[in-house]
């Protein structure tokens, strides 16, 4: 692969940039969602989340205290405090008292709110209310202030997330679920792909068109016929149902995938155990399955991932009730009835993502060529 | 194992004694509610039985009906479970059709109920029933009516409706209001005036989103129906959704206009008219919050708090007036309402016995008494009313002259969860109504 | 606790009871006919014919089971009406063909079937060959890789948090919107612009599948015996040659197998356009729309009858696939 010296450097070069770009333009929109999982809830839907990473300025709606806190100077009553008293310090760059003017005001200035009513607001957030007669009602005057706000993240969010009630069953229960529903249909699809393969007998090309013609059946379209089918043998609704279903599921992908793998196996290796008086099953299990690994860890990834982020056939055969809901059951569960709460969902793919990339990461060296290269000589 | 023996454990101290009042939010015997109802429910032993409810609510509803629950199994023993699904409709009809139903299904839409009926698949309720409703909630006849499906042994009542939600709202913020010197309007004429005038000052009178994902549109079919009860007589509202009259009937056509009068008239709305159909419902109310206002008015049902920034307070942050009919037209005041039907989708004793316990009192004052329920049930106390929001929509309910259910949740599934929804959206979009109607007939006449 | 050892015997008792079937089988088999003694090449030949079926069988019944007797339901169910009660022969097809969402829904099928595939394999295998070169190559690639692990509820927020639209004059919320607003230009509903608005929805099914493309097509590129590589060097050739006249047709099969699964995966494509649009603007497919008639409408001859046609729609791939089959025979 060694071509002349400076020809590769600015290749390599090339290399680097483009796959920067890639990834840049892969990652950008989830890392919206990283950010955006930081953020309250209420500034997610008003402002883009790059805004949140530099100071800003923005518009709070704060409130003087209500009549309550008001006392009698001379011919006027008088309310004293601080707009951003339980909050912290700040510091304001316009103000105004009313919605359609919410910047009418350097701080220092005083507003006439009418009424014999006037407002004056500080720059440290301090404000003075005052008016000619004793004021009523149960709320102060609204104002609204302009102020420079450092970025704001909070971890609430995540919180609510992980803190939120059966979590962790659901956790394990989606364990229970994918473990199974990934190992079965790997051992499965080996062998048959293996006699799709490699064996010789009549309606081979058929079944694997069969397979192929297979992939394409709607799930839904299984769900009422399967579920009665669980219910009449007295399966019912459990974790058996939910792993032979996704192994149903999960089949066609399996077999033609490690069927297509394993037949670009080189033909002398195995033509050549079959002289030496070697089973089909010798064959295939000191063989092949050994030299197919890459794949073998390849489908167990995708498959893992699918009936990881499975909410529907976890639905239908495993059932709703807080013993048997799984992970993304739980997380949907928190978006409330009209799934409004974005904020819920921005964490909650973050913390679901994780797992799969875990699972990605430990299965990534056994994506390597090493086992095949090794052995293919 | 020792999950289990705890919670049996705690089963049955609840069972000898009222010491389980922890789980129950109001303590037996305190307070104005109807414990006499509670008491009576003592009579019947179930304990060992259990009952299954499905429904659409997740989240804090959950909690909520839940709590409700608590008290029929503190009273009984017996073993309530309820499931919420946020596809609840979806898997009801796999779930009847595999054969392991629930005992009791919620729906948010009896259109999909009344399909199920049709199938056999849901058990009828009795003559009694039947009779106790109609005597006991306002406007009994017409819930019986809204519940009595086609059966395969001819047609009977199929479910009983309980909590209900409001319509015909629309949403304000009143310190905004007084910042432009308006007040709520009392009619049609004047609503329309006051958005006219609100244009002018160059302000934006409304905030309307269509956008829900999957259900996109289905904001602007309450706008229709509720235009439609304002500008028709009811009889004409029935027949609409019963399809006796087409969609495409200028009567129809006339209140998509209507609607295209508040929504397709870039002056009016937020974002222009572009912007309705691709706005999300949920985000669409916080235009009201923020500053300056995007908008002055919101149209939306009783459960859109939920979407408002958080702490904000209903009657004091933000207050709803009612969607008011037009003074010369001589409509009254028609309201527009929704509500979940309650039907039995595996018959037991016990399932029985929870149908009759939701005909208490005590079943309707407890949720009452917190938040998000409004009952059209005439033997409640309505001083339990948890926040003075709830009774003055329960004011609006029961001051009603008209109160007509949501039309799309009556006609059919391939209808008002769809063609309804989308036709909507292309009319917001642009389209003529007339067109988008004839469209929505198409489909109609091609399910019959 | 109880649950984890519930879990772990399972999955040991399911994966030892698998095993000892294939084992168990095979040795039945080696033992009742004998490679030795006076019939064994009769034995062999028995054998021979048998083992397949032994290797087949399982699959085969869970196939059967999961997969083909929903199929001969729906086409059941596809000539019922809506109650499943009585025949209605092809009227749903006849409907179906006059239903001018139907024939929209078939032109955005061609359009994804088009685009997506060939958009996902293509960049797949940009980022499959070009990671393995860098040092960072792997980190590069997990970061590629990492939308197939976002479920499709998480990937619609994401992709709303990128074409959000809000009216001009107010903040946008949208990346694309905030890039057009930034250089000038007036925000653009883009979701619901006809035609191209397919694109976008396109645009998140190759970002998620890219990931699946470059997994599988890196393990085939590294598969590549080296001395075809280092020969092709040696005869002088730059590393453009080496990569599409060596290694190309080296990996023909697998980049095939790649295409051909997200072909089948576009066509039943659903989530995405269920969770952002719904069908609406013009973007409806024909799996959301069988979803529609199914579960919204209740109608499931009409639903079935949509699926039946999509099952139908897989047929040239088959016959690409028994062909192929066949020469590898040879």
């Amino acid at each position: 692969m060694e071509g002349i010296a400076g020809q590769k450097a600015s290749l390599t070069w090339a290399v680097h940039i483009a796959v920067a770009a890639l990834v840049i333009l892969w990652t950008v929109p989830t890392f919206g969602l990283l950010v955006s999982s930081f953020r309250d809830k209420d500034q997610l839907a008003m402002t883009g989340w790059w805004t949140s990473l530099s100071a800003s300025e923005q518009t709070l709606a704060a409130r003087t205290e209500g009549p309550d806190a008001q006392i009698r100077e001379g011919d006027l009553w008088v309310v004293r405090g601080n707009l951003f008293a339980p909050a912290g310090p700040g510091q304001v760059a316009s103000w105004g008292a009313s919605s359609r003017e919410p910047a009418a005001f350097a701080p220092g200035e005083t507003a006439d709110l009418g009424d014999g009513e006037a407002l004056r607001v500080e720059e440290n957030g301090d404000y003075e209310l005052s008016a000619s007669a004793e004021m009523t009602g149960s709320r102060g005057q609204r104002v609204y202030v302009q102020s420079m706000e450092p970025p704001v993240f909070t971890l609430d969010n995540y919180r609510s997330v992980i803190g939120a009630e059966g979590i962790g069953r659901a956790f394990l229960n989606t364990f229970t679920v994918t473990i199974p529903a990934t190992v079965i249909p790997i051992l499965v699809a080996a062998f048959a792909a293996y006699a799709l393969a490699w064996m010789q007998f009549p309606g081979r090309a058929i079944l694997v068109a069969c397979v192929v013609g297979l992939l394409v059946v709607p799930l839904q379209l299984s769900l009422i016929p399967l579920l009665r089918f669980h219910n009449a043998i007295g399966l019912g609704k459990g974790y058996f149902g939910i792993w032979l279903a996704h192994t149903g599921f999960g089949l066609p992908l399996a077999i033609y995938l490690l069927r297509n793998y394993m037949s670009g196996l080189p033909k002398d290796i195995i033509e050549g155990a079959r002289v030496d008086g070697a089973t089909d099953f010798q064959i295939f299990r000191r063989i092949v399955l050994p030299l197919s690994f890459p794949a073998l860890a390849s489908f167990a990834i995708f498959q893992f991932l699918w009936t990881w982020n499975d909410l529907l056939v976890a639905k239908v055969f495993l059932g709703t009730s807080d013993s048997q809901l799984v992970m993304t059951g739980r997380i949907v569960e928190l978006l409330g009835s009209r799934g409004g709460n974005w904020e819920i969902l921005t964490a909650a793919a973050f913390l679901s993502i994780a797992v799969p990339l875990v699972v990605f990461f430990a299965m990534q060296k056994y994506l390597v060529r090493g086992l095949l290269a090794g052995s293919v000589k | 194992m020792t999950r289990y023996a705890g919670r049996s454990a705690l089963a049955l101290i609840c069972l000898s004694s009222i010491a389980c009042a922890q789980d129950l939010p109001f303590a037996p015997g305190e307070g104005g509610f109807n414990w006499d109802s509670y008491e009576a429910l003592k009579q019947r032993d179930l304990s060992g039985q259990v009952v299954t409810i499905a429904g659409p609510w997740t989240g804090e509803d959950r909690d909520l009906v839940e709590s409700v629950i608590a008290y029929f199994e503190a009273a009984t023993g017996a073993d309530v479970r309820y499931s919420g699904s946020d596809s609840f409709e979806q898997q009801i009809v796999i779930d009847t059709a595999a054969g392991s139903p629930p005992n009791i299904a919620i729906f948010p839409q009896p259109g999909l109920a009344a399909d199920l009926a049709a199938k056999g698949l849901l058990a009828p309720l009795s003559q009694q029933d039947a009779a106790w409703i109609a005597e006991n909630y306002a406007a009994g006849d017409s819930w019986v009516d809204l519940a009595t499906f086609e059966g395969p042994d001819g047609p009977a009542l199929y479910g009983m409706f309980y909590k209900v939600d409001v319509k015909s709202l629309v949403w304000y913020v009143p310190e905004n209001f007084e910042d432009l010197g308006i007040e709520p309007p009392q009619t049609m004429e004047e609503l329309k005036a006051l958005t006219g005038t609100i244009a002018e000052e160059g302000e934006t009178p409304w905030c309307i989103g269509l956008g829900a994902g999957g259900a996109t549109g289905w904001p602007a079919t309450d706008w229709v129906e509720d235009l439609m009860l304002r500008t028709q007589p009811p009889e004409v509202y029935d027949q609409w959704v019963s399809n006796e009259i087409p969609f495409d009937d200028p009567a129809v056509i006339g209140a998509i206009e209507e609607f295209g009068w508040f929504a397709r008239n870039d002056t009016h709305v937020a974002g222009g008219a572009g912007a309705v159909a691709s706005t999300d419902f949920r985000d669409s109310p916080k235009g009201l919050f923020s500053a300056p206002p995007q908008c002055y008015l919101h149209h939306q049902a009783s459960f859109i708090p939920t979407f408002f920034p958080e702490g904000t307070v209903i009657g004091e942050d933000v207050d709803f007036f009612y969607f008011p009919a037009y003074e010369g037209r001589d409509l009254g005041r028609p309201v527009l309402g929704a509500g979940t039907l309650w039907s039995i989708t595996e018959d037991s004793e016990a399932t029985r016995a929870f149908m009759a316990f939701l005909q208490s009192p005590i079943a309707h004052e407890v949720w009452m008494a917190q938040t998000g329920f409004l009952t059209p049930f005439k033997g409640v106390d309505t001083g339990l009313y948890g926040d003075p929001t709830l009774k003055k929509m329960g004011d609006i309910l029961l001051g009603a002259d008209t109160f007509r259910f949501d039309g799309s949740d009556l006609m059919p599934g391939a209808i008002g969860a769809g063609v309804f929804w989308t036709g909507m959206v292309d009319y917001a979009g642009g389209a003529p109504a007339a067109e988008v109607a004839a469209a929505i007939q198409a489909t109609w006449d091609g399910i019959q | 606790m109880g649950q984890i050892l519930y879990a772990s015997v399972t999955i040991i008792a399911g994966v030892l009871l698998c095993v000892a079937y294939f084992w168990g089988t095979n040795a039945a088999l080696d033992r009742l006919l004998p490679m030795r003694g006076p019939r064994a090449s009769a034995n062999v030949r028995r054998a021979n014919a048998i083992r397949p079926w032994l290797f087949l069988g399982p699959s085969m019944v869970i196939l059967g089971l999961y997969l083909v007797y929903p199929v001969f339901n729906s086409l059941w169910l596809s000539l019922h009406d809506a109650s499943g009660r009585d025949f209605v022969g092809l009227g749903n097809y006849v409907w179906l063909f006059g239903d001018a969402k139907f024939l929209e829904s078939v032109r955005n099928n061609m359009l994804w079937l088009v685009f997506v595939p060939a958009a996902a394999t293509f960049l797949g295998l940009v980022a499959a060959s070009l990671t393995d070169r860098i040092a960072w190559g792997s980190l590069a690639k997990s970061l590629i890789f990492m939308p197939m692990a976002i479920s499709f509820v998480g990937a619609a927020v994401i992709w709303k948090f990128v074409y959000d639209y809000r009216a001009a004059g107010q903040e946008q919320i949208g990346l694309l919107n905030a890039a057009v607003t930034a250089l000038g230009g007036d925000p653009v509903a883009w979701i619901t612009v006809p035609f191209w608005n397919n694109f976008l929805l396109m645009i998140i099914l190759v970002w998620i599948q890219t990931g699946f493309a470059m997994v599988i097509l890196s393990a085939a590129l590294r598969g590549i015996p080296e001395e075809t590589v280092e020969a092709a060097i040696l005869d002088g050739a730059n590393p453009f040659q080496v990569f599409w006249r060596i290694k190309i047709p080296q990996i023909r099969g697998t980049i095939a197998v790649v295409w051909t699964t997200i072909t089948i995966l576009v066509l039943k494509i659903f989530d995405i356009v269920f969770a952002m649009t719904n069908g609406q603007w013009g973007t409806q497919v024909l799996a959301n729309m069988m979803y529609d008639w199914s579960f919204r409408a209740g109608d499931f001859g009409r639903g079935s009858a949509i699926a039946i046609i999509l099952m139908l729609a897989v047929a040239p791939i088959m016959v690409w696939n028994i062909r192929n089959a066949r020469r590898e025979n040879r």
